[in-house]
């Protein structure tokens, strides 16, 4: 910015081409440029509050916990809601403890009614044994207690429950929100508790896994890919928010997007209005474009291996293969409908021998068929988000606002940069001391830009007002340069003014760690707009206490001798 | 002006003697202490929490309708508040479902033009408020740990942080008198404060604890380039809260920049308070501290 007016004392001093190469390197990161459609445009990112757009931040709901449940009172719980009769428990075998036990245990019951094979199958409790003589049914379930736990629960809570083995122990996280006093009721019945850690508090948190926050984040990123909508950035934010920013999108348009669809799942008809899962939109690897076979319209789409293992059981236990068309195949977004068919009667009789991959959703040769193979496409690409989430935030600022702001902070700017150039004279009435100051001030604002631009930051207000706050300090730490070097009203010999420097650099660097310490809780607590702040501020700083100042330093000293 | 604030502030001090210096802003401090006591006490807040905090809807567009009939207009909806500076109105909504929230934001958008909405859940805001108290304490012990490692001594460390203390709590109860909520532009602020106060008192107290000459005569020094630095200051934010509140006067159609005005109103008051904690406070404890503990003849 400068560099012609380094006068030639100076051009062997490191530090001073550390600042011009910073500088050169700077914009040509900022990479300013001129075209006739666009006028004046740089490669610096801007915010949505400069470049107009929306975000949505969501939180996703879920808790992590460790229980302990009896295991003859929840088979009683889960056994008797389904059979809808009084169960009797004979014994239970193996190892009751809290922890993971990989025998599992052995449950004995018996009751007055008949019970199918079927009807303990689709519990999903284990393989079981039955017996029918005398109107009793003799049971021996093979089940294991955090399986136990995981279905009385799901049930319960009408979620997703996923067990997980940490150390000796087994965490249960529930997809949906529940309350540790909610949870702790719902223990009750089954002689359970939530679990103390030794420190004597209960395990218990809201959120979720950070993989399962991790999956949503990817799917959510995979939904807006598939919608075209490329470069939203899906960021987590903490352990259980996730920030999406549409930038050029309205608010209204970006909730649409983000809401609808929402939970896919697969479920098979058992008898009349009862259905069974199959699989969730996870286990949805592909979907082709729709295409007409033999006049229909269909929706092509691929499972995964654990998919098409699944739906092949489910056939195989609902009766499916046999009987196609009272086994129903349901598509349900957020528990709506959104398709229905039988298999088709080859898919049937092939799920016999082996799973099926590849799936072909029919829906009809109409118009009205078209456009629902379209409408699925959707559904079926944008995939489930496996936990609830709930909208916490959102915001928009529309283009020509953004374009608006972003004149006005450049005129704050200026304004500023001009007040305190006004203040600085009034009080040296010296050029030779202005325009060093006011020099390196704007050294130090294109570096921190060039920063940005070399990081590929997104410069929004909040940013923009750590920059000013950066230099805010920097002009303050010039000012006591200044004053350090001319300490007796005169420019002091090479030695006293060596040993005022470090003496003016040692305040500075007090009152800039102070700034970087008060920052840092914000950085670190990454909360949203503020962190943004935080860290411009910070690098804001440095940048002007390793880079700018110390050369200010310098500079004051060549051109303060020449014009004496 | 600077000059002159200076020499006034420069004879005022060596006028007065210490405990007179000191008392005029401990009462000041109090006072504020005071004013945002009692808006706890009625509130459950030290300060009037604003919608990021509280939860809320605010939405802002162009529009040549008074805010009376704007309210009117919304008022099946939970509007709070309808203001308008220029040709912008701003509504303000209570937390409401996410159904009508999404109906006003369409019919808003679709209706209007240079529309700008934020919506925070009232749960979400409950954690940005922990979570800014948080910020702000830690701040504050971790700037006060940095200032005693750097001057090891108790009583001109004690007296750095006890005037950047009273430069916050100055500025909050500035805030609880002329009604601005707090906001993430002002925690900014309050934090940028803690940065920006601790400047001229580290500056104040290296000049005078490690600089020979009297007291006195360092503290005049001191001040002459510590009111520099904040009148440097003050002139920026003077002019950024004029540019981002008042635009709007010149052209009717121009938006304030909220976060950038909140910033610098705050900032400005809590330098002014600065100029008085550091120049008063900050310096009458610090003479009386190294008057005591160097020989009398020292004395001017």
């Amino acid at each position: 910015m400068r560099e012609e007016e380094v006068p030639k004392g100076l051009k062997n001093d490191i530090r001073v081409w550390l600042l011009i190469a910073a500088v050169v390197l700077s914009v040509v990161m900022i990479g300013p440029g001129y075209s006739a459609e666009e006028g004046l445009n740089t490669d610096l990112n801007y915010g949505l509050d400069l470049e107009g757009g929306s975000w949505i931040q969501i939180k996703l709901q879920g808790a992590v916990t460790q229980l302990d449940a009896d295991i003859s009172m929840l088979v009683t719980e889960i056994v008797e809601s389904a059979i809808d009769a009084p169960i009797e428990i004979i014994s239970v075998t193996g190892d009751e403890g809290e922890g993971y036990s990989n025998d599992g245990n052995t449950v004995t019951f018996t009751t007055s009614t008949y019970v199918s094979g079927l009807q303990m199958d689709l519990l999903g409790l284990g393989a079981s044994d039955i017996s029918f003589s005398d109107d009793t049914s003799s049971i021996v379930l093979s089940t294991n207690k955090q399986t136990l736990i995981m279905q009385y629960l799901s049930k319960a809570l009408n979620t997703e429950v996923v067990p997980l083995f940490v150390g000796d122990g087994v965490e249960y996280e529930i997809r949906t929100a529940v309350s540790l006093e909610e949870l702790q009721t719902l223990m009750v019945p089954v002689g359970g508790n939530v679990l103390t850690g030794s420190g004597g508090d209960v395990i218990f948190r809201e959120g979720v896994r950070t993989e399962t926050r991790d999956m949503t984040r990817d799917i959510l990123s995979e939904k807006l890919n598939s919608l075209g909508l490329k470069d939203i950035p899906v960021r987590t934010v903490g352990e259980e928010y996730i920030l999406i920013d549409f930038a050029g999108t309205d608010l209204t348009t970006a909730k649409e997007i983000v809401e609808k669809p929402g939970k896919f799942e697969i479920r098979m008809q058992t008898t009349g209005n009862e259905s069974v899962h199959v699989l969730y939109g996870d286990s949805i690897e592909k979907v082709g474009i729709v295409t007409q076979m033999d006049g229909h319209w269909n929706t092509p789409f691929t499972l995964d291996e654990d998919g098409a293992f699944a739906l092949q059981k489910i056939a195989i236990e609902t009766g499916a293969i046999a009987d196609p068309n009272s086994h129903l195949l349901y598509m349900y977004l957020d528990d709506n409908e959104v398709y229905g068919a039988p298999l088709s009667y080859s898919a049937a009789s092939a799920l016999d021998e082996h799973p099926i991959y590849s799936w072909q959703a029919s829906t009809g040769a109409d118009e009205d068929g078209k456009t629902q193979a379209d409408q699925l496409q959707i559904h079926l690409r944008a995939g489930a988000l496996p936990v609830n989430v709930v909208l916490m935030g959102s915001g928009q600022v529309d283009a020509a606002l953004g374009d608006q702001f972003k004149r006005q902070v450049v005129l704050a700017g200026l304004f500023a940069l001009l007040a305190v150039a006004v203040v600085v004279f009034r009080r040296y009435h010296q050029k030779e001391i202005l325009l060093p100051m006011v020099g390196t001030s704007l050294c130090e604002v294109i570096i921190i830009l060039g920063f940005a631009g070399a990081v590929n930051w997104q410069l929004d207000l909040p940013a923009i007002a750590g920059i000013i706050a950066a230099i805010g300090t920097g002009i303050d730490h010039l000012v006591i340069i200044t004053d350090e070097v001319l300490y007796e009203g005169k420019l002091p010999s090479t030695k006293v003014y060596m040993e005022r420097i470090s003496k003016a650099f040692a305040i500075i660097f007090a009152a800039a760690a102070t700034t970087t310490i008060a920052m840092s809780p914000l950085v670190v607590m990454g909360f949203g707009a503020l962190r943004g702040f935080a860290i411009t501020t910070i690098i804001g700083v440095l940048i002007g206490v390793l880079i700018a100042r110390p050369v200010y330093g310098k500079v004051i000293k060549v051109v303060l001798d020449k014009a004496e | 002006m600077a000059a002159i604030l200076t020499e006034y502030l420069d004879s005022f001090v060596r006028s007065c003697d210490d405990k007179k210096l000191i008392a005029i802003p401990l009462a000041v401090l109090v006072l504020s202490l005071l004013v945002s006591g009692f808006v706890f006490a009625t509130t459950g807040a030290p300060v009037k929490l604003g919608m990021e905090f509280e939860g809320g809807t605010m939405i802002a567009f162009e529009t040549q309708e008074s805010a009376e009939a704007l309210e009117l207009a919304y008022s099946a909806h939970s509007i709070v508040d309808a203001r308008k500076t220029g040709d912008r109105a701003i509504l303000q909504f209570g937390p409401m479902d996410g159904e009508s929230q999404s109906e006003i934001e369409k019919a808003i958008t679709s209706k209007y033009s240079s529309v700008e909405i934020k919506q925070i859940g009232a749960l979400y805001g409950k954690e940005l408020q922990t979570q800014a108290l948080i910020a702000l304490c830690l701040s504050f012990i971790g700037m006060a740990l940095v200032v005693f490692l750097i001057f090891r001594t108790a009583v001109p460390s004690l007296a750095v942080v006890l005037s950047a203390f009273s430069d916050i709590a100055i500025a909050i109860g500035f805030m609880n008198l002329v009604g601005i909520e707090l906001s993430l532009g002002t925690v900014a602020a309050l934090l940028m404060l803690i940065g920006y106060s601790v400047d001229s008192d580290i500056l104040l107290t290296t000049r005078v604890l490690k600089r020979r000459g009297s007291p006195d005569e360092n503290i005049g020094r001191a001040m002459h380039t510590g009111i520099t630095m904040t009148t440097t200051t003050l002139a920026a934010l003077v002019v950024m809260y004029i540019v981002s509140t008042f635009s709007y006067l010149v052209t009717s159609s121009v938006s304030q920049i909220n976060l950038l005005s909140d910033i610098a109103i705050v900032l400005i008051f809590g330098l002014v308070a600065d100029l008085m904690n550091t120049w008063l406070l900050n310096t009458g404890i610090l003479r009386w501290h190294v008057r005591r503990s160097t020989p009398r003849r020292r004395r001017t």
